[in-house]
């Protein structure tokens, strides 16, 4: 009796799509995260170059001010901003993940992190806000 | 106990019979108490004995039974089937893994990277049993004894897109386990795990998606292992850069 076994062929490891994403809510919210990194990015630009304007030529500093206040200008900012929240929000839950709370020997959920970074984030807002546009 | 009947539709690859996977319906009876590895048994004793899939222990302890059920990976006795009244149900195997029939996967690549971690504690000498055991305080256990819970079933694999986008990926499993022995107070092995740990397909590839942790049916937490260690890796980057054996090596030897 012949002892030769037979080894059929697997079906290879199938490589994701570039829709993978899509998959599941968790790989969206997660995809949605990497995405804000941009308008982060863009904000901050946008930022240090107003900064730039007012130190090298304030007189040209009001024309520049014209040009954030388009409509268009507005419009980006204002999803700028619900991007750089969720933005925070998100990398606040990660770092209760990453490096929990302990009380005692005991861990707590990432939430309490993402608490008490918000009610910094919250605190400092403020106290900027209170410093460049209130007290001016 | 009441008796419900439910249809499911599992993943078949025969290539004795043909070369293209397929999709076969089955109708199983179940009660409150069935899993889906049971609709499986059921079907293999009663239906169709040509079904193949992996199982042992049947109580979420040896890991073999994992596959993707309606797309997430599961142990398959760990499910019930009543979870999924009214609803279809698809069993596939374990995405991200080559197939060899039906619910079966090729974990060659896994087992491969298991073993470069070196899962097991390492002693720069070890010392004479009459010494006794290497003792450990109870905060010491704390670092490391979730990462000792892993049963190597691989669903963190089949839910970690980075692995399914880049096969050389160390992997969450495996990191883990790397991490569950760097954290250990009795192992001394961290420069033979660094340089695998912290290769350009190590733990830098991974970019916190954390499918990992949520699919984990023991509550361990690969993505937290795999950030530990990227941490413990940065901090140990400057004394790497600045050590004689690197310095040696870059600068300029006045002379030669």
């Amino acid at each position: 009796m012949s002892t030769k076994k037979t080894h059929y062929p697997e079906i290879p490891r199938k490589n994701l799509g570039p829709g993978w994403w899509l998959a599941n809510r968790h790989y969206t919210v997660y995809m949605i995260r990497e995405l804000t990194s941009f308008f982060v990015t863009a904000f901050s630009l946008i930022y240090i170059y107003q900064v730039y304007r007012l130190a090298s030529n304030p007189g040209t500093y009001s024309q520049y001010l014209d040009t954030v206040r388009s409509p268009a200008m507005i419009s980006f900012s204002i999803v700028a901003l619900g991007f750089t929240l969720f933005h925070s929000v998100t990398w606040f839950y990660l770092i209760g993940k990453i490096q929990p709370i302990k009380i005692g020997r005991k861990k707590t959920s990432p939430l309490l992190a993402l608490g008490i970074n918000t009610v910094f984030l919250v605190i400092i807002s403020f106290a900027v806000l209170q410093l460049f546009i209130v007290g001016k | 106990m009441e008796t419900d009947t439910a249809t499911i539709r599992v993943a078949r690859y025969r290539p004795e019979k043909s070369e293209k996977p397929y999709f076969q319906e089955y109708k199983v009876p179940y009660r409150k108490d069935t899993v889906v590895l049971d609709a499986l048994n059921q079907v293999k004793a009663e239906q169709d004995g040509t079904l193949a899939y992996r199982w042992s222990c049947r109580m979420g302890v040896c890991g073999s039974c994992g596959a993707n059920v309606n797309g997430v990976p599961k142990l398959t006795c760990a499910t019930f089937l009543h979870e999924f009244k009214g609803k279809s149900l698809t069993i596939e195997p374990l995405a991200n893994f080559p197939v060899i029939k039906d619910l079966v996967v090729n974990i060659d690549d896994f087992m491969e990277k298991l073993l470069k971690v070196k899962p097991w504690i390492i002693r720069d000498k070890q010392s004479p049993p009459e010494e006794g055991e290497y003792k450990q305080s109870g905060k010491e256990l704390d670092r490391y004894a979730q990462f000792s819970s892993c049963i190597n079933c691989l669903l963190c694999y089949a839910a970690c897109p980075i692995y399914g986008l880049n096969e050389d990926f160390l992997g969450p499993a495996a990191t883990a386990l790397a991490y569950r022995y760097i954290a250990d107070s009795r192992d001394q092995g961290k420069k033979a795990r660094f340089p695998i740990v912290h290769d350009l397909e190590g733990v830098w590839e991974c970019t916190l998606i954390g499918e990992c942790s949520v699919v984990c049916p023991k509550g361990v937490d690969p993505m937290l292992a795999i950030q530990k260690t990227k941490i413990l890796g940065a901090m140990e980057a400057p004394k790497t850069m600045l050590s004689p054996e690197t310095l040696k090596a870059i600068l300029p030897r006045g002379g030669e």
